[in-house]
This record gives structure tokens, C-alpha cells and sequence, in this order.
């Protein structure tokens, strides 16, 4: 599994990476964006399955990446999930209708990634 | 823009839902228990305090947009930053951009999660925070919140801007 985490926050990537290890998941590479641009660039050339992103950041919002992925057929096999500090029902409405699978809203315990890791981890495998 | 403190429109219950919302950041992301402290009792501290960092953000919800700020000592920004990442203390001491994006990511924290529990459900957007070094903590004309994190002071400072309707921050 290839993961791509899009925050731009170096330290909350960072902190995203250590728990994803912690898993014990197999995981290819765990890729990194700055940016929904920076995110966008990356899965137009790499094959992602699971993409982490967030929705306040500069160039291009996560709500703008996801918009852009549901608007293709060629993101359908990816697994979206958003770690956000907007937790507003509206965003979270939003999201329902870009095929995101879960709304992860900051702050989280460590435990609560580690449990969407291996929700998405054994659905990949099925 | 002009930023004007609205006085009438940041009472008691606002500074219930901020400090809510920072005892939850500090509680689920850096495993540090938040409480909240007199003046007298935070400005005991603040004076051993040589630095402070500042984490200022920007939001904007419908009608109302402010900003709220975040100032800690360097020595619990570096115990925070250590609690977040999950790094030994006893490693090489972090950079301190690694240490400013941590406390921007704090403050952007706790303002989303005062505003998500505050803006009625309605989306709302945060700007990018800014970090600087200062020799005393912000002290804002609006809201402001002393708090106490492991021993160390944290003030909060929150401030709406002119010319908006302030967000109802009962919730």
C-alpha cells in the first residue's frame, strides 16, 4: 500500500508517519504534500491507495483536491480520508458527497489513526 | 483590515468554549492536562518566563473573522513538541522550525476546535499561522484566557474584527 498524507504541517505529517509505523501495516512508501497542488501533482504521476489530507491549506484546499479527485473516474480506487480541524456539520456533509471514507477531525488520539489504518488496511486486502 | 475588539460580544461563555476547546487539544494531541489560572497565579510564572513563542491565526466564519493567539514558553513548546512527535526528550533538541510549526499547528488546533463546536455547523476557514519570538505574551484587546499546562503559562487571546457580526460562541 502506497499512502499519501497532504498537511502542511511538517509536524503533523510527521506525527500521521509515526503512527502509521506503529501499525505494523505493510506499507510500500508514505508519500508527502505540502499542499492540494503538491497532493494533486503526486497522484497524477504515482499510484496512491490511500490519500490523508487535510482541508485548511494554502494553494489549494483539501476540499478543492477532493472535488477534483470525484470528478474523475481515474482516483476510483483510491481511499480518501480527511484529518481536519473543521469538524463543522457542513464540512462534514460536504465530504459525504466526494466519496470520502472516514472525517477525522483534529484534535485525535493516536489510537483512533491507528484504528482507520487498519480499518482501510484490511479493506484494501479484501 | 482594522482589528477592533468587540467587548460586548466575547463574554464568559466564549471563554468557557476556547478553554474547552484547548483543554481537548491538549488532552488528545499532546497528552498534557490544561487548567485554567488567575492572574495573579500566571503572572507569577510569566515572570520567570525569558521567552515566549506567539502562534497567531486567522479565521473567518460567514459574517465574523478574527484571530486568535497562542503563547507559551519556549521550554513547553519543546515539551509539547517532544508529547506531539513521540521523540525522546533525550534526542538532539528539534529544530526550532519544526518547533514553530508545531505551536502554529497548536493554535490552529484549538481555534478549529473552538470554532467546530461554536459556528452553528457552518464551515469556516483558518489562515496560516504566524510564529514569533516575543519577550512578554500577547495580550490582545478582547478575550483573554491565562491558562496552565504542566506548570507553565499559556495565554490565549482572541479578537474579532470590526465591522462583523461576532461568531456565537455559546455552543
Amino acid at each position: 500500500m502506497r499512502i499519501l498524507i497532504a498537511d502542511d504541517s511538517s509536524m503533523m505529517r510527521e506525527m500521521i508517519k509515526r503512527v502509521v509505523k506503529l501499525t505494523e501495516i505493510p506499507v510500500d512508501e508514505i508519500l508527502e504534500a505540502g499542499n492540494g497542488a503538491e497532493a494533486l501533482a503526486i497522484l497524477e504521476s504515482t499510484d496512491v491507495q490511500l490519500l490523508l489530507t487535510d482541508i485548511n491549506m494554502p494553494v489549494m484546499s483539501g476540499a478543492e483536491l477532493l472535488r477534483t479527485l470525484a470528478a474523475s473516474d481515474r482516483w476510483r480506487g483510491l481511499t480518501r480520508v480527511i484529518i481536519s480541524t473543521d469538524g463543522s456539520a457542513a464540512r462534514r456533509e460536504e465530504a459525504a458527497g466526494l466519496d470520502v471514507r472516514c472525517y477525522l477531525e483534529k484534535p485525535f488520539r493516536p489510537e483512533v489513526l491507528r484504528d482507520v489504518f487498519q480499518d482501510v488496511a484490511g479493506s484494501n486486502r479484501t | 483590515m482594522s482589528s477592533r475588539t468587540l467587548p460586548g460580544l466575547i463574554g464568559p461563555e466564549t471563554g468557557a468554549a476556547v478553554f474547552g476547546a484547548l483543554r481537548t487539544v491538549a488532552e488528545r494531541s499532546f497528552f498534557a492536562a490544561a487548567e485554567r489560572c488567575d492572574e495573579a497565579a500566571f503572572d507569577a510564572l510569566a515572570a520567570t518566563v525569558p521567552a515566549w513563542l506567539v502562534s497567531s491565526v486567522r479565521f473567518e466564519e460567514g459574517e465574523s473573522a478574527g484571530s486568535m493567539s497562542c503563547s507559551l514558553p519556549d521550554a513547553l513548546a519543546e515539551r509539547l513538541f517532544h508529547a506531539f512527535t513521540g521523540r525522546d526528550p533525550s534526542e538532539a533538541p528539534p529544530a526550532w522550525a519544526d518547533v514553530h510549526d508545531l505551536v502554529g499547528e497548536f493554535a490552529n488546533m484549538v481555534c478549529g476546535a473552538w470554532l467546530s463546536g461554536s459556528a452553528g455547523g457552518r464551515t469556516f476557514t483558518l489562515g496560516q499561522p504566524g510564529v514569533v519570538r516575543a519577550r512578554a505574551a500577547a495580550a490582545g484587546g478582547g478575550l483573554r484566557l491565562r491558562v496552565v499546562i504542566d506548570d507553565a503559562p499559556i495565554a490565549i487571546a482572541l479578537e474579532m474584527d470590526a465591522g462583523r457580526r461576532a461568531a456565537k460562541s455559546g455552543a
